[in-house]
């Protein structure tokens, strides 16, 4: 098996924890019982040493987990208020999560890494999580529903349905209102986030201006950006703790990492279910995304490719041809078969929106039965599985 | 056919001299033979045949949709294929049954002929263009002798005279031999009338110019 070549060490990662800070409560009362697992208590144990080892730095500020802190000195709200919180419990109803899904974790998620560094206490793990999952479903869903689509398409919709402003809509239809400022007194069902002046700009990280190289082709999109094929290469989300950010990109992180939890505590079926409900009953209009430059000469090629006789454009009607507007109505045929059809106030016009319209009709081709990989996963019966159809490429001229 | 007696009622008659006999003219002169004149027949399936209720279909006329994917891009083992054909088929017959000759109905102008129209699969649409086909009878020596006259003299040999002496188009000649200096003469020729065109001109242009882009971004 090919070894995947490492290019970061982890160890930097501990050196932005600056400030130490005392661990969870959870932790430090549990500590003083008896877990009655085995598996907790080796858990519990490896997450003392982990907090000890850091406060073990600077003398001066070393607090000791059982003293009691006032909360205004916590970077976040602690977890123990989470399970009386008015503002979290009607957040989970409202979104029909079971009342096993804890309110500590849904908290959890409304931390952004701007306003708690910790990353036991944010939500930058389950925010990546989250934003592959998402990533996952939308593209199976893409690629097995309209397998011909074009790459770009295929990116544009990706951002269309779980792009930053896709997320940071969603967010604010659920009713996610944020902090002014965060702190530990602060209600944990309000986002919290360090928020950035109006009029600053953007932090660097958040810049995305570098471009990944001078010559970016798609094969170079498929296989080094990021799932929208984004030409512009962003930071690394490790470096962006303790920098104020706008509301969207605080809104965004906490849909993910909303995904990620309610992978991790209600597993996968459910997770489906939300995202089915939440992300693809959003309406897109995949055939607005295309633009087409040459379409006579995308078409022409296409019908070589395939083998079908050349396309021809012909008149189907028109009306006022020496008036100021005439309409043309113009089907473009290849052999006797309509392969689309346009209309235009020139014939140019209707025969190039005519040649537009058949390309659309190849590449929206939509196979009848779909069965996504993911619905597949951990079944027994392996008799449902149909394969899908996989495309040749779209036309390259 | 109603309609188009109304339409011929509808067009004024000359008011030149004529030498025939004269003859009765009716005029739309009252409100009620405007509103006779006006009125049309609904489409056939706003009247149904039945007495009983049924379903009313009659979509505005629009463009296709684009989601439904023509039967030649169709993969071989499509199911829609079979019903596609079934459904042509089907609609090919039952018209050509219904079919009656347009002579039979009353209204119909003398004009007319008796004779059906011929099957929908039987002809098919005038084309935009005049269709060619590619000759590719250019030899290796006629480019070099392309390639010499146009940088020999770009202004005498330009690309629509090369285009008609070879026989070929415009845009191979354009692929085959490149004259910069003369593309950058003439774009500067038109960017200087450009800079003098005013607002409304300007305004228009770029609207054109917009218009076009759109063409293969909306349909």
């Amino acid at each position: 098996m090919k070894r995947i070549r490492i290019s970061r060490c982890g160890t930097r990662f501990p050196l932005l924890l600056a400030l130490p800070r005392p661990t969870c409560r959870y932790t430090a009362i549990h500590r003083n019982t008896t877990p009655h697992n085995h598996r907790i208590q080796t858990r519990l144990q490896s997450g003392v040493a982990f907090a000890d080892s850091y406060s073990s730095g600077p003398p001066s500020t070393e607090i000791s987990p059982l003293t009691k802190t006032p909360l205004e000195a916590l970077p976040s709200p602690h977890p123990s208020p989470a399970a009386t919180s008015a503002k979290l419990s009607a957040l989970r109803a409202r979104l029909s999560l079971p009342p096993r899904f804890p309110l500590q974790t849904l908290a959890r998620a409304l931390i952004h890494p701007s306003a708690d560094s910790n990353p036991a206490f944010n939500n930058a793990s389950l925010s990546i999580l989250g934003s592959n999952l998402l990533g996952y479903y939308t593209t199976e869903h893409l690629l097995c529903n309209y397998p011909r689509l074009p790459m770009s398409v295929v990116f544009a919709a990706q951002y269309a349905y779980i792009g930053p402003k896709a997320l940071t809509t969603i967010a604010s239809e659920w009713g996610i209102e944020a902090a002014a400022e965060p702190g530990g007194e602060v209600d944990p069902g309000l986002l919290q986030f360090k928020r950035l002046r109006s009029g600053d700009s953007l932090p660097d990280v958040l810049q995305n201006r570098k471009p990944r190289k001078w010559n970016i082709t798609t094969t170079h999109k498929i296989l080094t950006s990021d799932e929208f094929g984004s030409a512009m290469q962003r930071k690394e989300a490790q470096e962006s703790q303790a920098q104020p950010v706008p509301l969207e990109e605080a809104a965004q992180s906490f849909v993910r990492a909303l995904i990620g939890s309610l992978h991790l505590h209600l597993g996968r079926p459910f997770v489906k279910r939300f995202y089915r409900d939440h992300f693809l009953s959003r309406h897109l209009d995949i055939d607005k995304l295309f633009d087409f430059r040459t379409p006579t000469r995308d078409l022409s090629r296409l019908c070589a490719r395939e083998g079908f006789e050349a396309p021809v454009a012909r008149l189907i009607s028109e009306t006022g041809r020496r008036s100021r507007h005439p309409v043309f109505v113009v089907g473009v045929f290849s052999g006797k078969d309509q392969l689309g059809e346009g209309s235009g106030a020139s014939l140019d016009e209707a025969r190039v929106r005519a040649a537009a319209a058949a390309l659309k009709g190849w590449y929206l081709y939509k196979p009848l039965e779909v069965t996504v990989p993911s619905s597949m996963e951990g079944e027994i019966d392996q008799s449902k599985w149909k394969p899908n159809v996989v495309d040749c490429g779209e036309v390259i001229v | 056919m109603a309609s188009c007696k109304t339409l011929l009622r509808a067009i004024p008659r000359s008011s030149k001299p004529s030498y025939f006999p004269l003859q009765s003219c009716r005029h739309e002169s009252t409100t009620r033979r405007h509103k006779k004149l006006l009125h049309l027949p609904e489409a056939s399936s706003y009247t149904p045949d039945k007495s009983a209720p049924t379903l009313i279909f009659n979509p505005p006329s629009s463009e296709p949709n684009v989601y439904r994917t023509p039967l030649k891009f169709l993969p071989k083992d499509d199911r829609r294929r079979q019903l596609y054909s079934a459904a042509v088929n089907l609609s090919t017959q039952a018209a050509l049954r219904k079919k009656t000759s347009a002579i039979a109905q009353p209204g119909t102008p003398l004009s007319t002929s008796s004779f059906l129209p011929p099957k929908p699969s039987s002809s098919l649409p005038p084309a935009v263009r005049q269709q060619y086909d590619k000759k590719y009878h250019l030899k290796d020596k006629d480019i070099e002798e392309i390639r010499r006259l146009r940088l020999e003299d770009p202004d005498k040999w330009t690309r629509v005279r090369l285009a008609e002496k070879f026989g070929c188009s415009q845009f191979f000649v354009g692929m085959v031999v490149k004259a910069p200096e003369k593309a950058e003469r003439v774009e500067r020729d038109h960017q200087k009338s450009r800079n003098r065109w005013g607002q409304r001109r300007r305004i228009a242009r770029e609207d054109r110019v917009r218009r076009r882009e759109s063409w293969g971004r909306d349909v």
